[in-house]
């Protein structure tokens, strides 16, 4: 008896966004026609891209475990950058102006400018780029950012449902594309991509931040919302069918099963190994609900994902680069220790 | 396929006898398709429309049940792709491959009494090693020893007639055969018709693996579980997909059947995919915590029940058992954010009250600019909850994400509130406490 398995065909299929112009070596992600990893029904132009995360300031909340591959070049956004590019092979970069916090060294939109360029500079892969979060100062740092890097092709993180009007003004003027950012809601997501059509963002310039649970934080509510912010698109809903970018790194990073150490809770097992596949787990489980961009914060765990993704798309990159991965990170001895035999 | 309301009705006696507690046999038949009545309550049904509902309501993937007792485990009755179309039934139970080979019997016994001990709690659930998934050795006594402390016991075996001798020995514990990949499946089928056990059935390909399934059923193996073909990550998540839709579209008799997934070790990825995508028993071969607890987690948020709303009951909460000198935090409704915060602060091991302000299940920061987490709402909500009742020091810790309101918040509340600004972040809760409530309390204590 041979089976029957239909491929399914949906009327609808993602936007294509290109990330980065200008000096940039653009990633363009999206494109799709069918369910996320549904390689054996459709057809994916891209590959889900995965970008690392660098700071303007030395982020100290980060865990030991995840600052040693960063060493040296923590707060130095652009040593950290070449590292993240040359070393740890990352697509693209998050660089997120943390210390334009006023909590965090209120550094101002000109400086936040400068550190962006001096990024530009170091590398060609494109960036997004995140501000201090909502509030007057967000949009005074990423319009300057935005102006200060015309025609550069940054993703600006991000714009939200209560607060869009500036960001989207910047990014239709200097040639950006905007991420929309909405609380795990189909809804809301929605209702922000028409505030952002009215603005005149065109949505092929455009991507959903649904917003990361992360794994035993909502990772749950994340996944379903992406599942049926995918089924949207693909039944046709133009609205919708932006490709969506999950910050991974940063909210698996807060789960305290990620940071506490195996003295504290010796059931848990080895931090380092456990931070690792923390975030690893996080991110193979919102690809496989349709995030198109990655951001992740432990080089270890980026490359585990590339891996995991070369099985479905082949371990040549769209946009190869010479050498390609050229790697100064040590990953250490696996767990272990204890055989289960 | 589900039956409608009117296809039921034609297999009912239509008598409108009212044995049934409904005035009609239509009413009867609506509430069967709807699923709110079973057809027992009809003392008239022919078998005929016994049969012909029974078969229509079976389940798309049948259930199968390892193991006896407290820890036995009943997995398959999915009935949806997505979570989100209605949930996930029945999580998928994590084994632990055990391979005794050269231990002395009490090194064994030590390694299936740590797994023993192991619990977890949660956010309302205790992980703990759902079963032993045992490599067949020369002696069966490994098996053995782990049935008798009451795990299930999947027999992973190598040589019909070595996981024949180890079946014949738990056999009344209800293990799971496994048959070693590739290997001629009729000894294994008659040998689990005959004990009665559960049975899992692989195949190179999915067309091979419903027939053999299928096949296995006809040879009497009551209860089958599937293996997927897939050696490298795409292949897998093909056919676990391939396998949960062919399961529901009842396109294949084979394919109704929980799934069984071995994770080699260092494939965290790979149990991430069972985990998300239908897998139903997934067996590990790796065995620290380092593993073990995001695949826990991972379980634990995927099926969790998405029908449950986001929102918390607004009210005062006690986080330990606090007294009128605790700390009194506030925070919005969104359940989230209560989990998170109620975690930390319990973790923080300092005893408090939790007020959760209704801000229609927001974040607290999207709240606030929501106009939902004002000052005044949140003075509103404490008088209701009756704070001012609950603590002596009327001192109330807001989240760092919105020391704006702490002037119209003090404000609203009148005489002798204060407003104390806390942590940003949940995780910060603890330092919080102990750098700046601790020395404030202490400063109550000597000052009231």
């Amino acid at each position: 008896m041979s089976l029957d398995l239909k491929p399914k065909k949906w009327a609808g299929a993602l936007r294509e966004v290109t990330l980065g112009a200008g000096t940039r070596r653009p990633v363009s992600v999206g494109g799709g026609n069918g369910l996320p990893l549904h390689a054996f029904e459709a057809a994916f132009p891209y590959r889900p891209a995965l970008a690392l995360e660098i700071t303007d300031v030395d982020p100290v909340r980060w865990v030991e475990s995840v600052r040693q591959p960063w060493e040296g070049v923590l707060g130095q956004p652009a040593e950290a950058a070449r590292r993240a590019v040359t070393d740890f092979g990352a697509d693209l970069l998050l660089v997120h102006l943390m210390g334009t916090h006023a909590d965090r060294g209120n550094r101002s939109p000109e400086q936040a400018a400068a550190d962006v360029r001096a990024v530009l500079e170091a590398v060609d892969v494109p960036l997004i780029v995140k501000g201090p979060g909502a509030g007057q100062k967000q949009n005074a740092v990423l319009a300057r950012v935005a102006e200060d890097c015309r025609g550069e092709g940054l993703a600006l993180h991000s714009a939200t449902n209560e607060d869009y009007k500036t960001l989207a003004a910047v990014a239709v003027a200097y040639g950006h594309v905007l991420v929309g950012e909405s609380p795990i809601d189909v809804n809301i997501a929605k209702q922000l991509n028409i505030l952002l059509a009215d603005t005149n963002v065109d949505l092929n310039r455009a991507l959903i931040d649904p917003l990361t649970g992360g794994l035993g934080y909502g990772l749950e509510y994340s996944y379903s919302v992406m599942e049926r912010i995918r089924l949207a698109a693909l039944g046709g809903d133009a609205m919708l069918n932006c490709p969506v970018v999950c910050l991974v790194g940063e909210e698996t990073w807060k789960a305290k099963e990620a940071r506490v150490s195996a003295d504290k809770e010796p059931l848990w097992g080895s931090q380092r190994e456990r931070g690792i596949h923390w975030e690893v787990s996080t991110a193979m489980t919102l690809i496989e609900a349709g995030a198109e961009v990655v951001v992740m914060r432990h080089p270890e765990a980026l490359k585990r994902i590339r891996k995991q993704l070369d099985s479905w798309f082949g371990s040549d990159r769209s946009h190869d680069r010479e050498g390609v991965v050229r790697s100064s990170f040590r990953p250490t001895e696996t767990s272990g220790g204890d055989s289960c035999r | 396929m589900p039956l409608t309301g009117l296809q039921i009705f034609k297999l009912l006696p239509n008598t409108n006898c009212k044995k049934c507690g409904y005035p009609t046999c239509l009413t009867f038949a609506m509430k069967l398709a709807a699923g709110k009545e079973t057809l027992e309550k009809c003392p008239d049904a022919t078998p005929a429309a016994k049969a012909a509902l029974g078969a229509a309501s079976a389940p798309p993937i049948r259930g199968v049940t390892i193991g006896r007792g407290e820890r036995a485990i009943t997995v398959g009755e999915e009935t949806v792709f997505f979570r989100h179309e209605k949930t996930f039934v029945r999580h998928p139970g994590l084994f632990q491959i055990f391979d005794p080979t050269g231990l002395t019997p009490a090194e064994r016994d030590a390694k299936l009494d740590h797994w023993r001990g192991i619990h977890i709690e949660r956010a309302g659930e205790t992980f703990r090693v759902d079963g032993i998934a045992i490599v067949e050795t020369a002696e069966s006594v490994a098996a053995v020893a782990a049935a008798e402390r009451g795990f299930p016991v999947a027999i992973l075996a190598a040589t019909l007639p070595g996981a024949t001798a180890v079946a014949e020995r738990i056999k009344d514990h209800r293990p799971l055969l496994v048959p070693p990949a590739g290997a001629n499946l009729e000894g294994y089928c008659a040998l689990a018709a005959r004990l009665g056990i559960p049975l899992v059935v692989g195949a190179p390909d999915l067309a091979s693996l419903a027939d053999a399934a299928r096949d296995a059923a006809r040879a009497g193996v009551a209860d089958i579980l599937l293996e997927p073909p897939g050696a490298d990550s795409r292949s897998l998540h093909h056919s676990l997909s391939a396998i949960r839709r062919g399961a529901l579209d009842r396109i294949h008799p084979g394919l109704g059947h929980p799934v069984f997934l071995r994770v080699g070790a260092g494939e965290i990825e790979r149990a991430v995919l069972g985990i998300t995508k239908f897998a139903s028993l997934v067996a590990l071969a790796d065995c620290g915590g380092e593993a073990w607890l995001p695949l826990w987690t991972l379980r634990q948020n995927i099926y969790t029940d998405p029908q449950k709303p986001l929102q918390m009951d607004p009210g005062l909460y006690a986080i330990g058992e606090p007294n009128d000198r605790s700390p009194l935090l506030v925070t919005s409704n969104f359940s989230l954010t209560y989990f998170i915060v109620s975690t930390e602060a319990e973790a923080s091991g300092t005893a408090c009250h939790l007020a959760v302000v209704d801000a229609e299940g927001l974040s607290v920061l999207t709240a606030w600019s929501a106009g939902k987490f004002s000052g005044d709402r949140v003075a509103k909500a404490l008088r209701q909850m009756k704070a001012a009742d609950r603590v002596s020091h009327h001192t109330v810790i807001i989240p760092g994400y919105v020391p704006v309101i702490s002037g119209e918040l003090e404000d609203a509340l009148g005489d002798g509130w204060h407003v104390l600004v806390g942590p940003q972040e949940a995780s910060d809760i603890a330092p919080f406490f102990r750098d700046v409530w601790g020395p404030l309390a202490r400063d109550f204590e000597t000052h009231p």
